[in-house]
């Protein structure tokens, strides 16, 4: 009798262990892959040219710079933080950058280590300002966002930066841009995405912020360092701000001016709440932030190539944000009752 | 609690936000904030609707050198995004150093208008410059050039590079930008009018957005394969809608034109992904906005034709509309846009 029972035992606790671990592909994201799918069928029905590699190859390139801020940012939310400087970073990071190109010629490696490395720097300030002031991240967010826009102003001088180089079309919309048919910033996003979904499923250091998220206060009691954590959430932002400003200057023409970045932050933050991320925190995933940017990206696409007047492209995505945020309170409510 | 807590924070990111889009200004070092206190003299402020974009820093230029010829004080500050509301904040504290004129730019001609009364009941002398608020007090308004020549220039420079016909599309900026659709109006009507085998398939709206000008013409092209023009209707569009066809690989085939400024062209015109960009001189616009301030401030009538400078001899003013036109506008092509440091 004990000796049947005690592997009837273990099953139950390995089943128990399992159900810690949310599904590998939850529900919402289902939900946003039959959406996309079914919206690609449907312009694929009703225009000459949607699913066609010169339709869907731009599309992605503009995806990825995005998704692969989203995978910093779904970090952040994940420990109910946000990050609204992103926008502001990208443009201090791109002007940089572009300058760099431009003036000394710097190659390709050069370019991206010197974006990534002010990203990280800008990264690790809204980070340690966070975690140790103890002020709201989007009070902070806020105020460094206003610093790294007049930064980026200060080196823009009034003009934009003219005559960039070629040096970094390996992340552009041309044929340069592509491998094997692939554009190379979606691939390398799509690289980030899945290292970012283990880590955050499969390592205890990915499920510490959603400890954080949910309870930052039973975290740290827990044993957690939750202000290193917290920092380094926002300095992989930054970071990843930095790649994303390269992908930015390469899909761009070859004059930046200063309207690179605005508004790009909540472009990002959209992309994760559509993607079923909590803006409470403790709750999300970087597949759903992915699907969520392409959705997006679709809906813009989309609607142009339908031939619908733009502004609707904005009245779809409003719909997709206010149709998920609800979805998530009322999730919530409904797990607090029972 | 939690739910509502997370709402608070939503809409405060979201006014954060908006406020960090809109209401950032900053001080130009060459035309410093001491306006209007000196009797002696005459100062007038120019307020583009975007600040730190070449179009505006051109702008900039001529009226600096008009000042100095002219010996009048110049004050240039803009808003850094195109934003109605940042620029009535520029407006007003214009209106609170007094000074002698106010010329404009608006974003949105229909709430600048009471501020330019609210500045004219002041004593100020009100004139708008590149954009008109035609329902203001503005005594002057300085065009750039008719609106009947832009859309006339853009359209012959398109026929003449897409050989006369076919079907092509617009990626315009600012869906209510009132200069740019009424150039869009002109272009519909002469394309039918002159050229009835060509047809303007769609007319699309940007933003002040390079980017989202890059993919919607990219997505104009693949919603229409037999598309073979593209117009962008302002500076960051017409690099944009040109990059879209060198990325696709359609030089030759898709043919673009738009109003670009010279620096930002010169790649494209070169490797013909664009094949003509529609301006005109900025920085006489510039001098010439100058020198309408110092009109208006002095007190003297405009005269029908006017010698401004040995570049603008004959400016034309027309007494019924107020508008003082700077001239024809300019083609710049792969020949001529190596003339032009802007």
């Amino acid at each position: 009798m004990t000796l049947e029972k005690k592997p009837a035992h273990s099953d139950a606790t390995r089943r128990t262990v399992r159900r810690v671990l949310p599904p590998p592909v939850t529900g919402q994201e289902f939900v946003l892959i039959g959406v996309i799918a079914a919206l690609w069928i449907l312009l694929g029905i009703f225009t000459p040219a949607f699913l066609t590699p010169g339709s869907i190859q731009p599309l992605l390139v503009s995806v990825a710079p995005i998704a692969l801020i989203g995978v910093g940012m779904t970090f952040i939310i994940i420990t109910a933080g946000i990050d609204v400087s992103v926008g502001g970073a990208i443009m201090l990071c791109a002007v940089v950058t572009a300058k760099a190109l431009v003036t000394t010629g710097v190659p390709l490696v050069g370019a991206i280590a010197l974006s990534v490395a002010l990203g990280l720097v800008l990264g690790l300030v809204n980070g340690t300002l966070i975690a140790y002031g103890r002020v709201h991240a989007i009070i902070i967010t806020f105020g460094t966002a206003n610093v790294f826009q007049f930064l980026a102003l200060r080196v823009f001088g009034s003009s934009t930066v003219n005559g960039i180089p070629s040096t970094l079309e390996v992340f552009g919309r041309g044929e340069a841009g592509r491998t094997l048919g692939v554009p190379n910033s979606f691939a390398l996003t799509v690289l980030a995405v899945a290292i970012a979904w283990w880590y955050l499923r499969h390592t205890a250091g990915g499920r510490h912020l959603f400890a954080i998220g949910g309870n930052a206060q039973a975290a740290r009691l827990a044993g957690i360092k939750v202000q290193p954590r917290i920092v380094a959430t926002y300095a992989l932002t930054g970071a990843l701000v930095g790649v994303a400003a390269c992908f930015f200057i390469a899909s761009g023409t070859s004059t930046l001016d200063q309207t690179i970045g605005s508004g790009r932050e909540l472009a990002v933050i959209a992309a994760v709440v559509i993607g079923g991320t909590s803006i409470l925190g403790g709750r999300g995933s970087v597949i759903g932030t992915l699907l969520g940017a392409i959705l997006v990206a679709t809906v813009t696409s989309g609607v142009t190539q339908i031939g619908w007047p733009s502004q609707l492209a904005n009245l779809f995505v409003g719909v997709f944000i206010i149709i998920a945020v609800g979805t998530d309170l009322l999730r919530e409510r409904a797990r607090r009752k029972s | 609690m939690r739910a509502k807590r997370a709402m608070t924070v939503g809409a405060i990111a979201l006014a954060a936000t908006i406020t960090v889009a809109g209401c950032t200004t900053r001080n130009d070092d060459s035309a410093g904030g001491s306006g209007g206190g000196e009797d002696d003299q005459i100062t007038v402020a120019f307020v583009p609707k975007l600040q730190g974009i070449p179009y505006f820093e051109a702008m900039n230029a001529g009226g600096q050198a008009a000042a100095e010829e002219l010996g009048i004080e110049w004050l240039y500050q803009g808003p850094t995004t195109a934003d109605a509301a940042a620029q009535a904040d520029i407006v007003r504290s214009f209106i609170q150093q007094d000074v002698d004129a106010l010329i404009v730019a608006p974003n949105d001609p229909d709430s600048m208008a009471p501020l330019l009364k609210e500045a004219a009941d002041k004593g100020i002398k009100v004139a708008t410059s590149d954009t008109d608020a035609p329902n203001s007090v503005r005594e002057v308004f300085v065009n750039q050039a008719s609106a009947q020549g832009i859309g006339e220039a853009l359209t012959d420079s398109l026929m003449n590079a897409m050989g006369g016909s076919g079907k092509y599309a617009i990626v315009s900026c600012g869906e209510t930008a009132a200069n740019l659709n009424a150039w869009i109006a002109v272009q519909e009507e002469y394309t039918a009018s002159e050229y009835p085998d060509a047809e303007i398939v769609d007319i699309v709206y940007a933003g002040e957005d390079q980017a989202a000008a890059t993919s919607m013409a990219t997505d104009l092209m693949n919603a229409n394969p037999d598309l073979t023009g593209l117009v962008g209707e302002c500076t960051s569009s017409a690099p944009g809608v040109a990059q879209a066809v060198k990325d696709a690989n359609k030089i030759g085939s898709v043919f673009t034109v738009g109003l670009g400024t010279p620096m930002s062209m010169a790649p494209y015109l070169e490797d013909g992904s664009s094949s003509a960009s529609i301006l005109w001189n900025v920085e006489n616009l510039g001098y010439l906005t100058a020198w309408t301030g110092q009109q208006l401030a002095e007190g003297n009538e405009i005269a029908a034709t006017n010698d401004v400078n040995s570049d603008m001899p004959a400016v034309e003013f027309d007494e019924g509309s107020k508008v003082l036109l700077l001239g024809p506008p300019l083609e710049i092509t792969k020949d001529n846009v190596g003339d032009f440091d802007y």
